[in-house]
């Protein structure tokens, strides 16, 4: 081993050192890469999603003539999605969701037009405010150790 | 070595495959092997593959951001960002085999713009704050086991931030680009190799010194 060889391994093993004490001091967070994963499946639109079908539809009447409100329910036997539409003060849309798992990431797409939401520890997601039209939901949810991908049909909201 | 542009493949320079802790005896493709192999796949329509990439290249993303001395939250934000700009700019991507060395670049480069903003956001510099944890003293500590780690971290702690970061850097990116390093960092490219041998330098003094007053401690 010449003189160079030697100090590149040492170099090397001083750089495998200091990984371990960085990945031991600031480790990576322990969802970090499932995180990852669940905002890259919703962006990368190639994906082949399993699509959720529509189980129940309920159209509620305004309570004292205010605006209606849409109940949808979308499931594919194993995990469902509630989602709750109604209209804001300014005549946009506002879409409330539940999922029965965890969810990782949530769109919602309107033709070329997307949003997302952040979803919460609980299954919960909202969209603030997304014009009427026909729209679908995304989504990634963690089941176990795995990542799924589910999309609604399209829905009028 | 002239200056290199974005379409030249990056080159290995002085790092060993040793030195990305992936066996040099070719049995096992290096990381960024790997990342080329899934992105390819991925390209070639195997949307799986993009999943792979993501747990693969992830953890190396965090640490090279981090290293730019953004919070957690904000070091994720940076992760995610890259990831999605890998997605949406994919096509523009000249050179495929290279995937790995683009993603750190990425990652490099909005950890540097992020972090700008935060700073400024920031009066009393968070740099400074954050990467300098105290060094934590615990009967665990005395463990000669713990006392190796410990002592690694509070020289690491003790060099300056472009050091640390230099250092951080390089130690996960396994075929670190000195071109585009030297120019993120705002140094010239000649300087990158002496500085990372200073910093070793540093480091490597600061443990010995380290070690002396140890152990003149321990009696």
């Amino acid at each position: 081993m010449t003189d160079e060889e030697y100090d590149a391994a040492a170099d090397a093993a001083l750089f495998a050192r200091l990984r371990s004490v960085w990945d031991e001091r600031d480790p990576v967070p322990a969802d970090l890469v499932d995180r990852m994963v669940a905002a890259v499946a919703v962006e990368d639109l190639s994906r082949e999603y399993a699509l959720l079908t529509l189980v129940e539809s309920a159209e509620l009447a305004a309570v004292r003539g205010e605006s209606d409100t849409l109940t949808l329910q979308f499931s594919d036997g194993r995990t469902s999605i509630l989602v709750h539409v109604s209209e804001t003060d300014a005549g946009g849309r506002r879409v409330d969701g539940w999922v029965d798992a965890v969810a990782l990431a949530v769109r919602l797409a309107q033709g070329e037009r997307e949003w997302s939401a952040d979803p919460g520890e609980s299954g919960r997601f909202a969209f603030d405010d997304v014009p009427p039209g026909m729209s679908r939901i995304r989504l990634v949810i963690r089941d176990g150790g795995d990542v799924r991908e589910f999309m609604t049909p399209q829905f009028e909201v | 070595m002239g200056v290199m542009t974005d379409t030249e493949r990056s080159e290995p320079l002085d790092v060993t495959p040793e030195d990305s802790g992936v066996p040099g005896d070719g049995a096992e493709p290096t990381r960024w092997q790997r990342a080329a192999d899934l992105f390819g796949r991925w390209r070639a329509g195997d949307t799986r593959a993009m999943d792979e990439l993501v747990r693969l290249m992830s953890p190396v993303l965090w640490h090279v951001v981090r290293a730019y001395g953004l919070d957690r939250a904000l070091a994720e934000d940076v992760v995610q960002t890259t990831w999605l700009t890998l997605v949406r700019r994919h096509e523009s991507i000249v050179e495929p085999q290279a995937v790995s060395g683009w993603l750190t670049t990425c990652a490099r480069r909005e950890a540097w713009r992020v972090g700008k903003l935060q700073r400024r956001a920031d009066p009393t510099e968070a740099e400074h704050l954050e990467p300098h944890l105290p060094a934590h003293e615990s009967a665990e500590d005395s463990a000669v086991v713990e006392d190796e780690s410990h002592r690694l971290w509070t020289a690491v702690s003790t060099l300056d931030d472009r050091c640390q970061r230099l250092l951080r850097v390089v130690a996960f990116e396994e075929r670190p680009d000195y071109a585009r390093l030297a120019q993120d960092m705002s140094m010239p490219i000649g300087s990158i190799g002496p500085t990372r041998q200073r910093c070793l330098a540093k480091l490597r003094a600061l443990i010995e010194g380290g070690s002396h007053k140890t152990s003149g401690g321990m009696g």
